[in-house]
């Protein structure tokens, strides 16, 4: 036997062979499950296919014409947007005061933190169970509201084109809130005190202070939440879906609903997966702001 | 004075007000039939467990339950090691293509689940593996894998170079100093990814409606939303369904708070 040989391949193994021990299993799944599909969405795309027939047929760009002048595509692209815009103005704005407001009490704080942060692990499914069945014509929301005289106020919740998109916000924040107060609690314990007793000799009010101490030296946390907050909203489905399905009508319809719809209930892949790319770049274009508001202060 | 009481009630209510819908949803839980017409608000005057006997039982919760234990489970141990091992590569050892690499699990930090289903449906379906755990639990990996891989990266980081270079130096292979220094020294970062992917399995619908179309494999998700369609009257079940779902991470939330709070702000990208 070749000695030289025999080294040389031990040398390989003993070079390669914990690399490839550490690497390969991640990349073969992450390659596989992760990688592969998204490029995939893309090709399918731009073909008119069933899902299962082989027959799969090149179309080019004809799926994104379509989508473009598809009426319900731009009713589910503005409810998406409206939805997302309900939802950051409760998270990044009432977050922020909870958070503050958290951050003056001492007393019982962790226990007030916690029943306030506790909805976030809650399953979106479990949530959908809950608010579905508050927010039905008899439900307790309504109940309430007769209970106190404001009976002018009930509605089926779920039912009222007008205000169907508003309630599920709603129900979406109260099981998300809880992320943007723990960020926003990180944030200020980082705010210099000294700025607090600087403003305090200068005669500023408690609110003062929140307004121009606080809210400017979050500026970069702020940010965070927000870009955040958007993302997870415009990636929502499950919460929508196990309530209305994008209902009544369409008043409910969102990108995520409707490219389900499309996709996998009528078998349309190659529009579904337009509408997935749609998703895709929306949802990719905010994260990379994400990130590069994450990354900036390590950077400095 | 005033106005630190003031903070105090202002919070106690939102406190209530953000407890109020789990707490409604567990009192309707426990109430027998009889009292089901009360308010939902009020607590239930005799407890009864037999809500959560009925869908444990003859709603299918049983096999819903032990099939998102022992895929959340799988998961979360799976997680541990991959991401670990692929952050220790990429922290410790010198390769080439390591920039790429980071490149390619930032680009899979961006994408979202939703948007690409369906050919992940078609990738999971290409191998055999609609209808079966191991296609769930592959495809769970694939999607946050990044996640974790940049959570321990940025925990190994922090290690001293100094003591991985001292165990090369007394002959310690990767595997070794993998195995016997670095993860020992780890465990923040391994609970807080355990518990994290844990949870995101847990709860997790839309893979596991496209992916486990039979009943027999269905998670807790899918399941509660299943007897949710078809048992639509049955406001009590419903509720013990929803319950069931939430205790075990409410639990795993309570009892590991610290950790779940660092590891939402720091993964809270997903």
């Amino acid at each position: 036997m070749d000695d030289t040989l025999m080294d040389r391949l031990r040398a390989a193994a003993s070079r390669f062979g914990p690399l490839s021990l550490f690497l390969i299993p991640t990349l073969a799944i992450y390659l596989y499950f992760a990688i592969y599909p998204t490029l995939s969405v893309i090709g399918f795309s731009m073909t008119k296919w069933n899902g299962i027939s082989p027959d799969k047929t090149w179309v080019g760009f004809d799926n994104y014409t379509k989508m473009f002048s598809d009426r319900i595509f731009w009713e589910a692209f503005q409810n998406t947007f409206v939805w997302s815009a309900v939802i950051v103005v409760i998270n990044v704005g009432l977050g922020l005061v909870i958070a503050a407001l958290l951050s003056r009490v001492w007393r019982a704080r962790l226990i007030l933190q916690t029943l306030i942060v506790l909805p976030v692990v809650i399953s979106p499914m479990a949530v959908a169970t809950i608010w579905r069945w508050m927010l039905q014509p008899k439900g307790v929301i309504n109940e309430t509201l007769s209970g106190i005289g404001l009976d002018a106020l009930t509605r089926p919740w779920l039912g009222d084109p007008d205000v169907v998109l508003f309630a599920l916000a709603f129900a979406h924040s109260w099981s998300t809130i809880g992320l943007s107060v723990i960020i926003f609690l990180a944030g200020l314990q980082s705010v210099d005190e000294d700025l607090y007793d600087a403003a305090k000799i200068d005669g500023a009010t408690t609110l003062q202070a929140f307004r121009y101490v606080t809210v400017p030296a979050l500026r970069p946390v702020t940010a965070v939440v927000f870009i955040l907050t958007l993302t997870t909203a415009f990636k929502a489905f499950d919460l929508i879906w196990a309530t209305t399905k994008g209902g009544p009508i369409r008043f409910s319809e969102i990108l995520s609903t409707y490219m389900y719809k499309r996709g996998a209930l009528e078998n349309q892949y190659g529009y579904g997966s337009a509408i997935g790319v749609a998703l895709l770049v929306i949802v990719s274009l905010a994260t990379l702001i994400y990130l590069r508001l994450q990354t900036r202060p390590e950077d400095r | 004075m005033a106005a630190r009481y003031l903070v105090f009630g202002v919070l106690a209510l939102i406190a209530f007000l953000m407890t109020a819908p789990s707490a409604m949803t567990l009192f309707t839980a426990l109430k027998p039939p009889e009292e089901l017409i009360r308010p939902a608000w009020t607590p239930p005057t005799a407890i009864t467990f037999e809500n959560f006997g009925r869908v444990w039982t003859d709603g299918g919760f049983r096999r819903y339950f032990l099939n998102t234990v022992l895929i959340s489970t799988v998961d979360a141990i799976v997680m541990i090691v991959l991401a670990s091992m692929t952050a220790y590569a990429m922290v410790f050892m010198s390769f080439r293509g390591k920039l790429a690499l980071q490149v390619l699990f930032v680009v899979g930090l961006m994408i979202p689940v939703t948007a690409i289903i369906l050919p992940l449906y078609t990738t999971v379906r290409s191998l055999g593996l609609i209808n079966t755990h191991l296609g769930v639990i592959f495809a769970d990996l694939a999607l946050a894998m990044p996640v974790f891989v940049f959570m321990f990266s940025s925990y190994f980081v922090s290690i001293p170079k100094a003591l991985h270079e001292a165990a090369r130096v007394d002959g310690a292979t990767e595997l070794q100093i993998y195995r016997r220094v670095v993860m020992p020294i780890s465990i923040p970062a391994i609970i807080t990814t355990g518990l994290l992917e844990f949870m995101w399995s847990w709860n997790d619908l839309l893979l596991r409606l496209v992916l486990l179309p039979r009943d027999g494999m269905r998670t807790l998700s899918v399941g509660l939303l299943n007897f949710q369609g078809v048992q639509t009257r049955d406001v009590a079940g419903i509720s013990a369904g929803a319950v069931i779902m939430a205790i075990p991470v409410i639990l795993l939330f309570l009892f590991f708070q610290r950790h779940f709070v660092r590891g939402m702000t720091a993964g809270a990208v997903k």
